[in-house]
């Protein structure tokens, strides 16, 4: 399949529809020439996938940081349209808006790094995190169907956040239309005592310390000034609660996919028709666990402000610790785009993918141990990637393969001894799957994107600490 | 052989499972999976639960079980280690799940689901063999 690829240009290859007869639509990779060498043929085969989907729009994208994933690439925008086609539990993945906050500070790199160790397992202490982990907070079942309507609007009602930080997040926390009598028993049971939690995998909370700053104008804006001023970037999804509507739906849409006689290259690619029941159910219930996990990373980041209180002995105001943005990116939502010179609403599903409207900030997590960045998104990326950006490193090796090939204790103590990171983990392993080598670099994925003109750098972060599960 | 990690999905956990009978596939299967999600051999047998499914085929039931094993983690907050079917037919089993209460140090990493990407539960000449993708 890779060699049906034709440079659009340095930064662009398309997959044309010839490339296979099911394809409906053209396909398009965002990639350097360094990422494009790199590109495992199964990858741009997933990629033909989602082109074959009924009612897909032109052109599905797979952004820098693609990598073969189960059954389309991770790291890929589609758009489908919403009379003849489907929504799909299958696309949108099962860590329902897994996602990113950024949170800033008004301290230095030699501030934070004095009290770096007492802070690291303060927040280790504080925020839950680890498989099976609990959270700190006794709901109703009442109050998780409010979480799950409300969104983090529930959360500010009881104490936790600000208006700022709601206008600071994608869909300002909260997206219309979620419907709990969608969400099963089994899924709110395994949410309910989660709320509040990290989770494990690769999501992780990381200290920063802005190490360049490339757009200072747009920086300030976001209150980013100085070179060594410290952030915080917290990364996690909709736990149990998400993993499990998400699992609940495959099934649903499993037998949706027979009934509607619909064709699938993968059988993880199911859906139903956007418009029938089981299209319109599935979307209610991923809503509520958009709206869970934005509640989830906004109740952390008032426990990550209590946190530095506690060690810095100042008020989070003091600090100046507001949220930057707060975005999703394993998402599906109805989004007016510019489609062949007309503006339609159709279904925009982002796997691995970050919103990068114009001006709005994209963020981007680097791999652990290497650097994050915070761009802005732009009017080109409305044009070419139904305003959408890359999420991340991207793995260039398999878990497996990382475990074989770095062992945890190693890992934290090369860091450590290197970089001066520390790093907390409850177990080895976890870290060792996790490890720098096993990611793309975020600088080529970051160049790509950027000169493709889909996002625009404006500063570029490096770790100073990393909590993982 | 019991099962094995087949190093081809970049971000996900794909493995192969092996049984003489539908009962051996199920439990090593179980095991399979656990070994992902904790120190599986740290775990203790110390407590028990009870799982009783019925599904429309083989194929379905393997799904449920694992899927089920999945939930059973944070609705029972506990590690598995020690897998009895004691009843199972193409379509319905019931086994007794054995295991102890999660300690953060013995856990590796989060399943988030059993995915449908080349899903697979077949005969062999030597018995039964599963493929499964879970996203982790």
């Amino acid at each position: 399949m890779k060699e049906k690829l034709q440079k659009i240009n340095d930064f662009e290859w398309l997959l044309p529809k010839s490339a296979r007869k099911e394809m409906k639509v053209d396909g398009k990779i965002i990639a350097n020439k360094a990422i494009y060498d790199s590109m495992e043929n199964d990858t741009i085969e997933q990629l033909s996938n989602v082109c074959c989907l009924p009612g897909i729009i032109e052109p599905v994208c797979a952004l820098s940081d693609a990598h073969y994933g189960y059954g389309l690439p991770m790291g890929a925008v589609m758009a489908f349209d919403p009379e003849d086609g489907i929504i799909s539990s299958g696309c949108t993945g099962f860590d329902i808006n897994c996602g990113v906050n950024s949170i800033r500070t008004n301290l230095t790199f030699k501030e934070v790094n004095e009290k770096l160790k007492e802070l690291v397992n303060e927040l280790f202490n504080t925020i839950p995190c680890g498989v099976g982990s609990k959270g700190k907070l006794k709901l109703t079942n009442d109050q998780l169907d409010e979480v799950l309507v409300r969104g983090v609007n529930w959360a500010l009602e009881n104490g936790y956040g600000t208006r700022e930080d709601i206008k600071n997040t994608e869909e300002n926390g909260c997206m219309e239309g979620a419907d709990p009598s969608k969400v099963s028993a089994l899924a709110k049971q395994r949410g309910k005592p989660q709320l509040g939690t990290l989770g494990a995998g690769n999501h992780f909370l990381e200290i920063q310390k802005v190490s360049e700053i490339f757009d200072e104008k747009y920086a300030k804006k976001l209150g980013i000034i100085n070179k060594d001023q410290v952030l915080i970037m917290l990364h996690c999804g909709s736990r149990g609660l998400g993993h499990q509507v998400a699992s609940d739906y495959l099934k649903i849409h499993e037998q949706a996919v027979k009934k509607y006689k619909i064709w699938l290259p993968d059988n993880q690619l199911v859906g139903a028709p956007a418009n029938s029941q089981e299209g319109q159910d599935y979307f209610a219930a991923m809503k509520a666990a958009v709206n869970y996990s934005f509640t989830n990373r906004f109740i952390m980041t008032q426990w990550i402000r209590e946190t530095f209180e506690k060690v810095f002995k100042k008020t989070w105001q003091e600090m100046d610790m507001h949220t930057i943005y707060a975005l999703a990116h394993n998402i599906t939502k109805k989004e007016k785009h510019t489609i062949d010179g007309k503006k339609r609403e159709v279904y925009i599903t982002r796997k691995g993918a970050t919103r990068a409207f114009p001006d709005i900030p994209v963020l981007l997590a680097g791999s652990m141990g290497t650097s994050s960045y915070i761009l802005k998104g732009t009017e080109i990326a409305m044009q070419k990637t139904f305003g959408s950006s890359a999420h991340g490193s991207g793995r260039a090796m398999s878990r497996t393969q990382a475990l074989k090939q770095f062992r945890g204790e190693k890992i934290s103590h090369e860091l450590l001894q290197q970089k001066g990171i520390i790093t907390k983990s409850p177990n080895w392993e976890s870290l060792a799957e996790e490890a720098p080598l096993a990611y793309k670099s975020s600088e080529m994925v970051v160049d790509s994107i950027h000169g493709a003109g889909i996002s625009l750098k404006v500063v570029r972060v490096d770790p100073m600490a990393v909590c993982k599960g | 052989m019991k099962y094995k990690i087949i190093d081809k999905v970049t971000s996900d956990v794909m493995l192969e499972i092996y049984g003489k009978s539908p009962k051996e596939l199920f439990e090593n299967a179980a095991e399979a999976l656990f070994s992902i999600i904790c120190e599986v051999k740290k775990v203790k047998p110390l407590k028990s639960k009870k799982v009783i499914l019925k599904e429309s085929n083989l194929e379905n039931l393997m799904f449920f079980w694992l899927q089920q094993l999945i939930a059973r983690v944070d609705i029972d907050e506990m590690f598995f280690s020690k897998f009895n079917i004691e009843k199972i037919t193409k379509e319905s089993l019931t086994a007794t799940i054995y295991g102890e209460t999660i300690t953060p140090e013995k856990g590796k990493t989060v399943v988030k689901s059993v995915t449908n990407h080349n899903f697979k539960v077949e005969k062999t000449n030597k018995g039964y063999k599963a493929t499964v993708v879970l996203d982790i």
